[in-house]
């Protein structure tokens, strides 16, 4: 390291914790903001809060239309999730270990969504699904969701198949086991923490989905953040608050598991 | 338990290798090879990297298919059959221990997907634990033991279901030398033990003669040379076999007949080399160590005794190596030899002096064919 904070004056160091630390707050700062006001007495959103309830968080949980959009939303995520663990897999042993023309191609393709404006994508899926007449039906929301979340599975997959030393699956055939064998008790277990963390990446990318939700929608089946927008419209109440905290969350508890699994992966290898 | 018998039907071929072959497009990685292996020997695969040795164990295990040739284990061929179901035994370089299972779940795999009963597993990953050594180790994860210990669980892990042949994979490679050494001596003492027959495959020479009863050492996916340590360093098949294993020196010379010739004008004697004829060039080999240098007044004062050859050098570099010393000269002709001694014997000359440089007809061994290639160092990978 060149310029370590030690090396630096005082005063070049004072100036980057500063910076730092407006940058921290000037990130957290809404999401801490939208917390502290789905506890706020205020009817209005006001900040700071005359004083603190859990009234809202009541209304949240006795509305059947929140709880109906929450379930919706945690059934659609689960549902992206394994879907996309079951097709990344053999996608991330095709792209790792296949010999074949093509296959940077392939990988390209697989990213894509990555890259492709989501109302690009939006749209076009709304338009196939129209067609068949599949809008606002569960099949609809999980396979919306796969398209986008399958890029983050994959390269997650990739990465722990990639550091896998391979004649470790090698020595479990030589021992009896057939491939297949060795695959599922051997190769899996060792992957498995990038299994696992392109599964909770999946769930992220599904959970907090707005976009292709929104399209897919209908008022039979619509997920939270898309009940959260469709309420946003029409009046502004602090249960939005208390939806946006639950919905931060649940995200931030998948990060730190996901943060959890990489750290016991780092120390495993 | 076919590993731990020791039958005395000692030159009984157990694994033959019949015109095998390996091509990668226009590449021959193995080059029509024939071996036989015997039943309960330890056979050492030797070359540098690229040469085909571990292709052609690849092939052995399994994992690669040959383009064409057959690989018999005792009369039946392998070559349809799955590496899963060969019943060989395998220990690879970087351990591949199986991170998530403990030392003891490790050893016990094979037996598991043999589906064998928990009491007669129980009692072979003991015996196994016992034989590596490993016992207090049982309930560890590979990733808490040292490089030496794993190497152990694999060795374990691949004779817990006693196959009959067990193929190593340069497995000592990732140790430092002191416990390779320590490692070596345990290999060999269990190979006596179990009278296993193990192919070793490892580009370190020296490895390869203090474990093995025979080594194979490849060239450009061809079997160059077969023997004892001993035979293949004492009398090289040919001039490549000589650079590669230790150190040499070549001197060219042009025949006189089939046990005499000139070097570089000096008349020299040869072992009687039938093919050798008058006018044919040819090469002279002598270890290091089978060579004399002596100054001036030392070879006055010693005549040269009958079947020995002298040509005179000048000396260019002494080195001191703590047990032995060498001495480096250059005939009138250019050719560099290098001549080896016991530090005890002792060096008296100086670089620049001319001395002497001797050796007996007998220890000198004579090449009609070599290729310029063969005669440098580390050739023989493509």
């Amino acid at each position: 390291m060149l310029l370590t904070p030690n090396a630096m004056g005082r005063p070049l160091r004072l100036g980057l914790y500063l910076t730092t630390g407006a940058i921290a707050a000037f990130l957290l700062l809404p999401i801490l903001f939208i917390v502290l006001l789905s506890f706020g007495s205020s009817q209005w959103l006001v900040f700071p809060p005359p004083g603190w309830t859990l009234k809202w968080y009541g209304q949240f949980f006795s509305n059947p239309e929140w709880m109906d959009a929450a379930l919706a939303s945690l059934k659609v995520a689960v549902l992206t999730t394994f879907t996309a663990v079951a097709l990344g897999l053999p996608s991330a042993f095709a792209l790792v270990r296949g010999r074949f023309p093509g296959r940077d191609l392939l990988y390209g393709l697989f990213t894509l969504p990555m890259i492709v404006p989501l109302v690009i994508i939006a749209v076009a899926v709304y338009a196939l699904f129209l067609k068949l007449g599949y809008t606002g039906t569960l099949l609809a929301f999980v396979v919306s969701h796969v398209i986008v979340a399958l890029p983050f599975t994959i390269i997650s997959i990739i990465n722990s198949l990639k550091l896998f030393d391979q004649s470790i699956e090698d020595a479990a055939v030589i021992c009896g086991a057939s491939r297949l064998q060795a695959i599922v008790k051997v190769t899996f277990p060792a992957i498995r923490p990038g299994m696992i963390a392109g599964g909770l990446f999946a769930f992220l990318v599904s959970w907090d989905e707005v976009v292709l939700s929104v399209m897919m929608a209908s008022p039979e089946l619509q997920t939270l953040p898309v009940k959260m927008w469709t309420t946003l419209r029409q009046d502004l109440t602090p249960v939005i608050a208390v939806a946006s905290t639950l919905l931060i969350g649940l995200s931030l508890l998948i990060m730190i598991i996901a943060a959890a699994l990489r750290r016991r992966n780092a120390t495993n290898a | 338990m076919s590993a731990v018998m020791k039958d005395d039907t000692r030159a009984r071929p157990l694994v033959s290798l019949r015109n095998l072959n390996k091509h990668y497009g226009d590449f021959a990685a193995v080059d029509n090879i024939d071996l036989e292996i015997q039943d309960g020997e330890f056979l050492t695969f030797l070359g540098s990297s690229g040469s085909g040795k571990s292709t052609t164990l690849s092939m052995l295990a399994g994992f690669e298919t040959p383009s064409s040739g057959e690989i018999l284990v005792d009369g039946q061929s392998l070559v349809n059959v799955p590496p899963h179901k060969r019943d060989i035994g395998m220990v690879f370089q970087r351990y591949s221990l199986f991170p998530h299972l403990s030392v003891r779940d490790n050893i016990a795999f094979p037996l598991a997907i043999r589906k064998q009963g928990a009491a007669e597993t129980a009692r072979r990953v003991d015996a196994m634990l016992k034989l590596v050594r490993l016992e207090a180790f049982a309930h560890r994860r590979p990733a808490q033991l040292s490089g030496g210990q794993q190497q152990r669980v694999a060795i374990a892990r691949a004779l817990v279901y006693e196959p009959r042949i067990l193929l190593m994979d340069e497995p000592l490679g990732a140790l430092d030398k002191k416990l390779r050494e320590d490692l070596q001596d345990e290999l060999r003492q269990l190979h006596r033990r179990l009278g296993i027959t193990i192919v070793y495959v490892t580009h370190d020479q020296e490895e390869a003669m203090r474990l093995s009863q025979r080594i194979a050492i490849f060239s450009h996916g061809r079997i160059v040379g077969l023997g004892s340590g001993y035979d293949l360093y004492q009398n090289p098949p040919n001039a490549f076999v000589a650079s590669f294993l230790g150190n040499s020196n070549f001197l060219r010379f042009t025949a006189d007949g089939n046990d005499a010739g000139r070097f570089e004008g000096q008349a020299v004697a040869v072992r009687p080399t039938p093919g050798l004829a008058a006018g044919q060039e040819a090469l002279i080999m002598v270890r290091p160590e089978k060579a004399l240098a002596l100054t001036v007044e030392q070879a006055t004062r010693e005549p040269l005794p009958a079947g020995w050859n002298e040509v005179g050098a000048t000396v260019t570099e002494l080195l001191f190596l703590g047990e032995s010393q060498t001495c480096h000269v250059a005939t009138q002709g250019g050719t560099p030899l290098t001549v080896k001694a016991l530090s005890a014997a002792g060096m008296p000359m100086q670089p620049g002096q001319p001395v002497r440089v001797r050796w007996a007809v007998a220890d000198a061994c004579i090449y009609t064919e070599w290729a310029k290639s063969d005669l440098s160092k580390g050739a023989g990978a493509h």
